[in-house]
């Protein structure tokens, strides 16, 4: 059964305890230790630091003072990462098979045969993966869903380190019902929205919210369809010889590999190292 | 906590004031967030708006340091309430379980009479007489009680009159919340005063660090009297400790007037030990009062016995005389430590896991005074501000003629021992890691120094040198934390065998107990209970852990206090997880839970119950063992001498009410009476101890702590993912200012005290507003203090801005309302 993440930001204290255990599981780069100082945080006049998603952090909380009508402030706290679709259009597009959607859920990079084309940037409705334009030989990075604690019967680090439980990791399913539980037993707290519900044919990372989606950053005019086959239309619209040349390089680097033996599993979800 | 973590989730409303458990205790709020799904409402209370404020149901702002007329304002509504809703509220449990109806002797006068004093007041001395903050006994020396609480001179009428000023328009003017906001709060809050309903009081040390701090937790406690919130599930006055063994720290005599288990510190007129226990224990004439306090002499000797061994007896009074004898109304505590250090007379200094350079206030003196020392030591896990004073950014090292010693230090995941929590839970930690290097545990750096120190002392002798050599102490090079966590727990020496609860201890020298609150938490395996034995395998961790209880982590919430079967709710309190002083006991003074029968006030979520059947209490270990009050039992409130919680609290150094005072620098002149300060508080002099007046610092500042760092910052200053969230210190200012200002997020402005100055960054936030106080703008800003001149990240420090004024009962540093200028730099 495929797994899922309920994203609560009504429960979320902005304590980025997700951020910080993100970085901590996957060994990513804090201040100072990036390839390129570009990476090293400055004052942030909203507390969201860094600035953006990118290639050394995966989970990213984000800071929004919202005034309400009655002049009050109102702080909302988010954190933004891979969704991991469904049906995603960046395995879809991904010319040498680098990103795999796992059945339990993960959408996963392999680095190893990741050569740098960006067509799963592109492709991506919600701009989720980063490119690690300083490395001479640059990859794609984004959330993982601790897929390798998934396989020892963990759950991902965000969610084990959530203190008020705002990241509840579960089958997709049963999420889904308990977030709109959740909205019905509380309707004057919560947007009665679950976003992540039908975005892009549904995705396993799913939020609700006390505001509307798009007044934290969540993309609201992305289709409620599966995305691959928009992407085969965008697709087709790339040059022939530029689609060539990349199915060219792809296939010459898997062959050449040999890495037969190596191909990953879509349907275990327990290959791919 | 008189409640505990857990039971958060228990409460009707939750009123978080002067804290912000979002940030400053995150894992706190999977319990606030549990309540609020059942649609609790939780009330934040803050200058700032946080984000605890930000999940809050209801916000208020409130100047800084004004709890006092909020709460004050918040009393005045209940108390007016009761006049005309009497049905809601548990008049039961405040004329029987408080002083409210005790008369006081009519001599006794307050603010209302003496323009914000109380009677006895030595201006001079800057101290009260408090001959006059009495009972009026009766012929046996009982207080007088009229239950009726309508005598003009009983304590609920004299409460009635005090608060009586604090009108939602005077609260208003002072604190510069709006009225509306105060009432819908009152009106929620007042609602927990129904028999069955509580609410819980969350705060911390935007409380605390005032200079009449005391008074202002008094209020709080006082208001919980009034509305029946104490000793019931969902209530009772939670102090959020700032450090995991805070409270531990603190139990076992961090703090200089109490020695473990809040026995007192020795004073130059406690000429003997008798001298010294006749002046510590309180007496009752009431024969319905326990008086818990009366066994203050089995706690002492028992004490004495664990340090002093066989060289303690009863010929050398079990060597009280090797005790430290303080100076009578002299005060030891940080800001005298500093002073005196600054001024010479102190030369030496071991700081172990704090780091003064940063966390005291008037932080430049306080580096000075450092620098002034013959030598100093410091055990730390990195090279913080304090170790480094010598060589800070402002002076030449060779200037500096301290020597200064760095003993490496294990962090707490590289060595086992016991903490205790805010819930009072002493919870084992076992050793993940060796540590790195050199680095040891605490325990065997202070072994190591003290069997140094005590082979120096036989060979040479010195003053009170018996206080050293006569010590028992018998460690191994390494110190088995087991060993010291047994002798906390104390002995009985008839036998040999762990004590078994501090009911046993005795004052003739035949028990041990480093400290009797924690007496019952390391037993012998036939010490056990029942349900222990049952599930010993389960229970401990192995076989060299049975008996400590700490150690303890039984999950199964049905297997202590109460089930299902019994018909009532599980309310959590966790009897197995870990250990609980005192004696296991959960939420303390809970025998104000039920009524004189012995029934839950609130029969859905009780904490204990009368089993009339068993003639046994049921749940939570009960407030002493007796039957309910209309069987024979005493009052509930056992460490009261009169048995009786204190609205009236005749205790403390600045009066039996609270009363409204401005902190030592404040913009405004105090609205409510005459009297601008707390009287009592010490006013210090010299040195960097200089006041700033508004007419040069007209903008209040108070100090807080990001989730992202921690205290003094060395533990989070060092670790690139917690840096990169929050790198760089800032002061967070309104819109309104930095508009007046001209200045934007991000620019560089320069904050400035009568104590020093500092360039920081521009936070703009909508999420502080100035307040109209008196009619007059205030305008208040707020830094965080986690920063200084070591690490990965450097910045000013906020405390080179705060003064050296302390509160007038316990000297903790009023850092959270100072005055300041801010310009753009």
């Amino acid at each position: 059964m495929p797994k899922g993440l309920l994203i609560d930001t009504v429960r979320c204290t902005g304590c980025r305890g997700c951020q910080s255990a993100c970085k901590q599981w996957n060994l990513l780069p804090g201040w100072g230790e990036a390839p390129s100082d570009e990476y090293d945080t400055s004052f942030s006049p909203t507390m969201t630091n860094p600035p953006q998603l990118n290639a050394y952090t995966y989970n990213h909380v984000e800071f929004y003072e919202i005034p309400k009508d009655n002049g009050e402030i109102s702080w909302h706290f988010i954190h933004t990462r891979c969704l991991h679709c469904i049906d995603p259009a960046c395995v879809s597009v991904c010319p040498v098979g680098a990103l795999q959607k796992f059945d339990n859920g993960p959408v996963v990079w392999d680095q190893t045969r990741c050569f740098g084309c960006r067509y799963c940037q592109n492709a991506c409705p919600f701009d989720m993966p980063k490119f690690q334009w300083e490395q001479a030989w640059p990859k794609i990075q984004k959330c993982t869903f601790c897929w390798n604690r998934l396989e020892e019967g963990m759950e991902p680090a965000c969610a084990k380190t959530c203190p008020p439980n705002a990241i509840e990791f579960g089958e997709r399913d049963e999420l889904l019902a308990r977030a709109h539980e959740r909205i019905r037993n509380n309707p004057d707290k919560y947007y009665d929205y679950v976003y992540g519900e039908h975005e892009a044919g549904g995705t396993s990372i799913m939020y609700i919210n006390a505001v509307a989606p798009e007044k934290l950053g969540l993309n609201t005019d992305v289709k409620k369809e599966s995305y691959p086959d928009y992407t085969w239309e965008f697709l087709s619209k790339i040059p022939v010889e530029i689609a060539a040349i990349a199915a060219l390089l792809g296939g010459t680097w898997y062959f050449r590999k040999k890495r037969l033996e190596g191909k990953a599993s879509v349907t275990s979800g327990k290959e791919a190292k | 906590m008189t409640n505990h973590w857990t039971d958060i989730a228990n409460a009707d409303v939750i009123l978080v004031i002067g804290a912000n458990p979002a940030e400053n205790h995150p894992a706190s709020f999977s319990h606030i967030t549990e309540a609020q799904e059942r649609g609790v409402p939780l009330i934040n209370v803050d200058p700032r708006f946080t984000r605890t404020s930000a999940k809050a149901d209801i916000y208020a702002p409130i100047r800084s340091g004004t709890d006092i007329a909020f709460i004050g304002g918040l009393t005045k509504y209940v108390i007016d309430d009761m006049a005309d809703n009497l049905h809601n509220y548990n008049m039961t449990y405040v004329r029987e379980y408080t002083n409210a109806p005790y008369l006081v002797n009519p001599a006794f006068k307050g603010p209302v009479d003496l323009d914000g004093l109380f009677s006895g007041y030595d201006a001079t001395a800057r101290k009260y007489d408090k001959s006059t903050w009495i009972y009026q006994l009766d012929e046996n020396g009982i207080p007088v009680r009229d239950m009726t609480l309508t005598d003009p001179q009983c304590v609920f009428q004299l409460l009635k009159k005090h608060f009586s000023r604090y009108t939602p328009e005077m609260m208003s003017t002072i604190t510069g919340c709006p009225q509306n906001k105060f009432l819908e709060i009152a009106q929620t809050y007042a609602a927990t005063g129904k028999t069955g309903k509580s609410g819980t009081i969350m705060y911390a040390m935007g409380t605390t660090q005032h200079t009449n701090g005391t008074q202002m937790i008094r209020s709080y406690a006082m208001l919980q009297l009034l509305l029946g919130n104490i000793g019931v599930t969902g209530g009772g006055i939670n102090a959020l400790r700032g450090e995991s063994n805070v409270q531990g720290s603190t139990d076992h005599c961090l703090l200089w007037h109490i020695l473990p288990g809040y026995l007192k510190v020795p004073i130059d007129t406690d000429v003997t030990l008798a001298a010294h226990n006749l002046r510590a224990t309180p007496k009752t004439n009431d024969p319905l009062s326990l008086n818990w306090w009366k066994n203050y002499p089995k706690y002492m000797v028992s004490l004495l016995k664990a340090w002093y061994g066989d060289s303690a007896t009863a010929a050398n009074e079990f060597g009280f005389h090797n005790l430290g004898k303080v100076d009578k109304d002299e005060n030891y505590s940080w800001i005298p430590l500093f002073k005196n250090m600054f001024e010479g007379s102190i030369k030496g200094l071991l700081v172990w896991g704090q780091n003064p350079a940063v966390c005291g206030p008037n932080a430049t003196q306080t580096r000075q005074a450092m620098c002034k020392l013959d030598w100093l030591v410091v055990a730390e896990l990195w090279e913080t501000e304090t170790a480094a004073v010598w060589k800070r950014p402002e002076v030449n090292p060779a200037d500096i003629k301290t020597e200064v010693f760095l003993l490496p230090a294990a962090c707490s995941y590289e060595k086992e021992g016991s903490i205790t929590n805010s819930s009072r839970w002493m919870q084992w930690r076992f050793k993940a890691v060796d540590a790195p290097g050199d680095a040891r545990p605490d325990l065997d750096i202070i072994n190591d120094l003290m069997k140094r120190i005590r082979t120096l002392y036989q060979a040479e002798g010195g003053p009170n040198a018996q206080a050293i050599t006569d010590l028992d102490w018998d460690y191994d090079s390494h110190v088995d934390p087991r060993q010291v966590a047994k002798e906390i727990n104390g002995y009985d020496l008839t036998t040999g065998k762990l004590a078994v609860s501090f009911g046993k201890l005795k004052d003739d020298g035949t028990t041990t107990s480093g400290n009797w609150l924690y007496s019952n938490s390391y037993v012998e395996e036939e010490n056990l209970d029942d349900f222990e034995k049952a599930n010993i395998d389960v229970m401990f961790p192995g076989p060299e852990y049975v008996g400590n209880r700490a150690t303890r982590r039984w999950v199964d919430v049905g297997a202590g206090g109460y089930s299902a079967a019994d018909g009532y709710k599980e309310v959590g309190l966790s009897n197995y997880w870990a250990w609980c002083w005192p004696v296991n006991r959960r939420i303390i003074y809970n025998r104000a839970s039920v009524d004189l029968d012995g029934n839950p006030w609130d029969s859905e979520k009780p904490v204990i119950a009368w089993d009339n059947v068993a003639r046994a209490w049921r749940g939570d270990v009960p407030d002493g063992g007796a039957p309910p009050m209309n069987q024979g039992g005493y009052y509930p409130f056992i460490m009261k001498s009169e048995g009786h919680a204190h609205i009236f609290g005749p205790g403390r150094a600045d009066g039996p009410f609270p009363e409204h005072y401005e902190p030592w620098e404040s913009p405004v002149e105090n609205p409510l009476s005459g009297t601008q300060n707390d009287p009592t508080f010490k006013i210090w002099s010299g040195g960097l101890d200089v006041k700033g007046t508004p007419d040069q610092y007209p903008i209040v500042c108070t100090t807080f702590r990001n989730v992202e760092h921690w205290q003094s910052g060395q533990m989070t200053r060092n670790l690139p993912w917690l840096v990169e969230l929050v790198p760089e210190m800032y002061v967070e200012i309104s819109e309104e200012l930095a508009g007046e200002k001209g200045i934007e997020s991000g620019d560089d402005v320069r904050v400035s005290s009568a104590r020093g100055q500092i360039t920081v960054k521009a936070m703009v936030t909508k999420r502080l507003r100035p307040f109209t106080i008196a009619g007059k703008t205030v305008h208040e800003v707020a830094m965080p203090w986690h920063w200084g001149y070591m690490g990965l990240s450097t910045g000013p420090s906020a405390n080179v801005l705060t003064p050296n004024a302390g509160d007038a009962n316990t000297m903790i540093p009023e850092f959270k309302a100072f005055l300041v200028r801010v310009e753009k730099a």
